[in-house]
């Protein structure tokens, strides 16, 4: 499955490249309560839970890794997560660039592969909660963006 | 396949299904007909620890003529609305799509409210419910609130039902003199989800200017959806075959649909505007013998 897309960040591109590595922030943008800790250069461990609509929400063990970064500019994410029904696997790679004003343009493009029961029978909804999940976390980052933009002013 | 252990409740009126659901809220799952739930549950994504069943509760069961329009029992089963009268005089956008969803032994099970309540976005009752201009009626121990279709739901099987919440009852309005309607989707067999799927309302005045219009659409985004740029093609004038294309080309527009293993992305969107052009005509046609224009 291809997850693409862009997305504006109305602030400077060394401040959101450093909230896009800060685990803290991260957690914060992922859906269900996640949690994950830096455990080595560029590589982050953590969990999250996620439930949609009928199904139950379920523990997701995630395994992040950062690779070929170019700060403040590219990156490419390594992503792995297991859950009760299925796992995740995958990269996305993301670039960031200035653009007018003061703001971040951000592309990103991630091939992942979902399998395990998930995706047998969640088949005609996995790109919908994929293309959900995104949206909410980039809103969410772009919030804590304006909030730390807030702070510094 | 079967479903993990859970505390079973069976409540014979909405008071004390609504206690229940009160005392359990985020850990219950409520039962209607089961035709989408329970096949969740055997497959273990979902694992509720208690299920309110809400086949006894008989006061949930009715269909009804009111001054306004119809007013159904939330438990209502979709093949019983299928088969009614009043929904064929009523509602008639709702009984031409009826036969569209699934196959008549699930519809037998299956209820409206259930289908409702469940918001797939592959689902026709939504969309239907929305072209409508539904409202349903929810309630809790709290007390009872109108919710209109368009803020009901909310995403992904999403709505604004509060897990203490049931929804009892879907009021419809009676269609204004001059309302044609139609239904239309595609799928690969009969039955199946849909690809895509349209549902439009339209009111004519006596002159043949259309002065009001709902099309809606599944399986193309998160929920069922309103297409308003489309309508606002439509609304204030004369319907012609390029207004009826300029509207489906809005449609078009307004969506960024799903692709999955069934179909892409853009061939969603090029459903939605044929079943568009589809659909509208039929409906114009409708309202023009109901105008008598």
């Amino acid at each position: 499955m291809i997850v693409e897309g862009e997305y504006t960040f109305s602030g400077p591109r060394d401040v959101v490249w450093e909230l896009l590595q800060d685990p803290e922030v991260l957690s914060k943008a992922m859906p269900g309560a996640a949690r994950l800790a830096l455990v080595g250069d560029g590589a982050y461990e953590g969990s999250i839970r996620v439930g949609v609509g009928p199904v139950t929400a379920a523990e997701w063990k995630l395994a992040v890794t950062l690779q070929d970064r170019d700060p403040p500019a590219h990156y490419v994410m390594q992503v792995d997560s297991k859950g009760p029904i299925g796992f995740t696997r995958g990269s996305a790679s993301v670039d960031l660039a200035e653009t007018d004003g003061g703001c971040t343009l951000m592309r990103y493009r991630a091939d992942l592969q979902v399998g395990g029961k998930v995706a047998g029978i969640g088949q005609r909804l996995i790109d919908q909660v994929a293309k959900m999940m995104t949206h909410r976390g980039l809103d969410a980052l772009s919030n804590e963006l304006r909030a730390r933009l807030a702070e510094e002013a | 396949m079967k479903p993990a252990p859970f505390e079973y409740h069976r409540p014979t009126t909405v008071e004390e299904a609504v206690d229940l659901l009160g005392r359990h809220g985020y850990d219950a799952k409520l039962l209607a007909g089961g035709q989408s739930l329970i096949p969740t549950m055997n497959f273990r994504l979902a694992q509720p620890a208690v299920l309110i069943d809400l086949n006894r509760v008989e006061e949930l069961d009715f269909l009804r003529e009111e001054e306004g329009g119809i007013r159904m029992g939330a438990m209502t089963r979709q093949r019983a609305a299928e088969r009614s009268g009043l929904v064929g005089r009523g509602a008639p956008l709702l009984a031409e799509t009826l036969p569209w969803v699934a196959h008549p032994q699930i519809r037998n099970r299956g209820t409206i409210g259930g289908s409702i309540a469940h918001a797939d976005p592959a689902a026709e009752i939504p969309a239907v419910m929305l072209a409508l201009d539904a409202r349903f009626t929810l309630r809790s121990s709290g007390g009872t609130r109108a919710v209109p279709a368009e803020e009901f739901f909310t995403g992904l099987f999403g709505t604004s039902l509060e897990p203490e919440e049931i929804l009892t009852e879907i009021e419809i309005p009676r269609p204004a003199p001059g309302s044609g309607w139609a239904f239309a989707e595609v799928s690969r067999r009969h039955g199946d989800y849909a690809l895509a799927g349209v549902a439009a309302a339209v009111v004519l005045d006596g002159s043949g200017r259309c002065s009001g219009a709902r099309i809606t659409l599944l399986s193309v985004g998160e929920g069922p959806a309103l297409a308003t740029e489309a309508a606002g093609v439509l609304v204030g004038t004369e319907p012609s075959e390029d207004v009826v294309r300029a509207a489906a080309e809005a449609v078009g527009r307004g969506i960024d649909p799903p692709a999955d293993i069934h179909a892409t992305a853009e061939y969603r969107r090029h459903l939605a505007e044929v079943l568009t052009r589809r659909v509208l005509p039929r409906a114009l046609e409708r309202a023009r013998a109901s105008a008598g224009a």
